[in-house]
């Protein structure tokens, strides 16, 4: 009896062990990220929070010196970023629609996945090269059009993952319910499917939007960047990220600290996005 | 459209008055999922407002004739049917069904309720909708109609605008009844309907057969054969793809011709 006892008390002892160690190794990584995520986020307001001023908001970028704002910038991202979701949304749902309801695994539907899934990761530079052969050079300048199209073309990969990966959560046995009423088709896709699938597409949306709204690369060789204040998406245009590029580099004070306001303002745009997808989720479970 | 079908079965019914009319006839019907030959030329008759149990251990066949009936099996290529189903003098294996009207006249309630994602009331109206044209305050009538008959009406008339999703797994299944029987088919088919269900909730829906019978024709496949010898009319036992007897349930229970159906119902296997 007690020759059996040992083992197995010694046994449980060490996966009592094996456990705590485990807990441990989790709490560590876990404060470690947290701890990088908070100094970033600390650093962000401790050297951003200082610079925000009403100016920032309604003055376009000035000279060293001359108390410039950063409306341009503002503007531009705004409306490049509205634009890119305008162009990238429907492209990127629809495909995601196509892919989850309609190829499944047909030959079309298994390289669209394939490709799209490539230009998930594709370097964000390669794509702004890309736009600029076929939207910059050929105008023979550069347009906030041509940042607006680099930048759908990298939200769209986002959008038609998210779509389909949540239209593939609705159960078959809710396509077959609508079936079984005597629905086409067309129907239940789109009054019960895409229904089901909301609250996860709009997240799939609004997480492309945060992801592109903070892009850099792209931006170079399309919108290049503009120091005055433009509403026309036609020739030059600024953004935050672009602005906070060409100031964080340079040798004057005030540029340097209006980088790190920038920085401040996208990295708050992008985090409030997420808290709008999460109480977005939660409103659309309840 | 149910106007129709009630008047020609009453004229039929009248010219006919000994044999049992027939709501849906099975002859020499195969099945193969790709190739496996899932059902072995199965024939048998459906009366007219009746209950059939459709018993026989898992993979039996028996959800796959189900589905063969309102044509489900056509979402999936590789699914085949051969031979003829009759409903309404009509081979609907045939091509050329519609089968969108077909699938409002032959019914469909599955294992696990599937509530749309959306109100109690547009669960019920989805339905009627794809069908018929109706004013909003004769959709008032309709859905109430429909809750009403399912016994769910007065606990859900004061939040018909929430969502069905927050429902109970048991009034989710009534809710789905309800939204089956609102498009007035002639025949219901359930797959399963109790087993994701408590004990109380499957009694209701018991219940429920028991009055839905007298103007619906109900095909039922149960794993459960209290439920099969509590609800149905006949019986059908099915054994790795063959129709192996079919009789009144009294009959079925008590002295199946059978040694294959005795030793399932009593439990020697299944």
């Amino acid at each position: 009896m007690t020759a059996r006892r040992t083992p197995d008390s010694f046994r449980a002892a060490r996966r009592r062990m094996a456990d705590r160690l485990a807990t441990l190794f989790s709490w560590c990584a876990t404060i470690l990220v947290v701890f990088v995520l908070g100094s970033i986020l600390w650093t962000l307001l401790e050297k951003g929070l200082p610079g925000l001023h009403l100016s920032i908001f309604t003055k376009s970028m000035k000279a060293p010196g001359q108390n410039g704002g950063l409306a341009n910038a503002i503007v531009g991202s705004l409306m490049q970023t509205g634009l890119a979701v305008l162009l990238g949304a429907p492209m990127g749902i629809f495909t995601g629609i196509y892919l989850a309801e309609y190829g499944s695994h047909s030959k079309l539907a298994d390289s669209v996945r394939f490709v799209s899934d490539m230009l998930l990761s594709a370097p964000s530079i390669l794509i702004g090269l890309f736009i600029y052969m076929i939207l910059v050079a050929p105008f023979g300048h550069f347009s906030g059009f041509a940042g607006a199209v680099a930048l759908a073309v990298l939200a769209m990969p986002i959008m038609v993952r998210t779509t389909e990966d949540m239209l593939r959560l609705v159960p078959l046995s809710m396509r077959e319910a609508g079936i079984a009423l005597g629905a086409p088709k067309w129907r239940v896709t789109c009054f019960i499917c895409i229904r089901a699938a909301r609250g996860g597409i709009m997240t799939g949306v609004l997480l492309a939007v945060a992801r592109v709204a903070g892009e850099t690369a792209p931006l170079l060789f399309t919108s290049l960047g503009n120091s005055e204040l433009s509403f026309n998406m036609g020739r030059e245009m600024s953004s935050l990220p672009l602005a906070i590029y060409q100031y964080a580099g340079s040798a004057y004070q005030d540029w340097v600290q209006q980088a790190w306001t920038g920085a401040l303002l996208v990295t708050f745009g992008v985090l409030i996005i997420n808290i709008v997808v999460r109480i977005g989720i939660r409103g659309g479970k309840a | 459209m149910s106007e129709h079908g009630v008047n020609s079965t009453l004229s039929e019914g009248a010219k006919t008055a000994t044999a049992p009319e027939l709501a849906l006839q099975v002859k020499n019907l195969d099945f193969y999922y790709g190739k496996t030959h899932a059902l072995h030329n199965i024939s048998l008759d459906f009366p007219l407002r009746s209950v059939t149990g459709m018993i026989g251990p898992s993979g039996c066949g028996k959800s796959t004739l189900l589905r063969v009936l309102n044509r489900m099996y056509d979402l999936y290529p590789g699914q085949k049917a051969t031979g003829e189903v009759i409903f309404d003098g009509q081979n609907i294996l045939a091509p050329g069904v519609d089968l969108n009207l077909l699938r409002s006249r032959i019914g469909m309630v599955f294992q696990k309720p599937t509530p749309f994602p959306m109100s109690i009331y547009d669960n019920i109206a989805f339905g009627i909708r794809l069908h018929e044209r109706v004013s909003s305050s004769e959709m008032d009538g309709r859905v109430e109609d429909a809750l009403r008959r399912v016994a769910l009406w007065s606990e859900v008339k004061d939040r018909l605008k929430s969502n069905a999703t927050a429902m109970s797994g048991g009034q989710q299944q009534r809710l789905c009844i309800a939204r089956t029987i609102a498009t007035h088919p002639e025949v219901i088919l359930l797959d399963e309907p109790t087993s994701a269900l408590d004990p109380v909730s499957t009694a209701r829906i018991e219940e429920l057969l028991d009055e839905l019978k007298a103007e619906f024709t109900i095909i039922m496949v149960t794993h459960n054969m209290q439920q099969a010898a509590r609800c149905a009319d006949q019986v059908a036992f099915f054994y790795l793809g063959d129709l192996v007897e079919i009789d009144n349930t009294d009959r079925m229970f008590t002295t199946p011709r059978e040694r294959r159906t005795q030793d399932y119902i009593t439990g020697r296997f299944g």
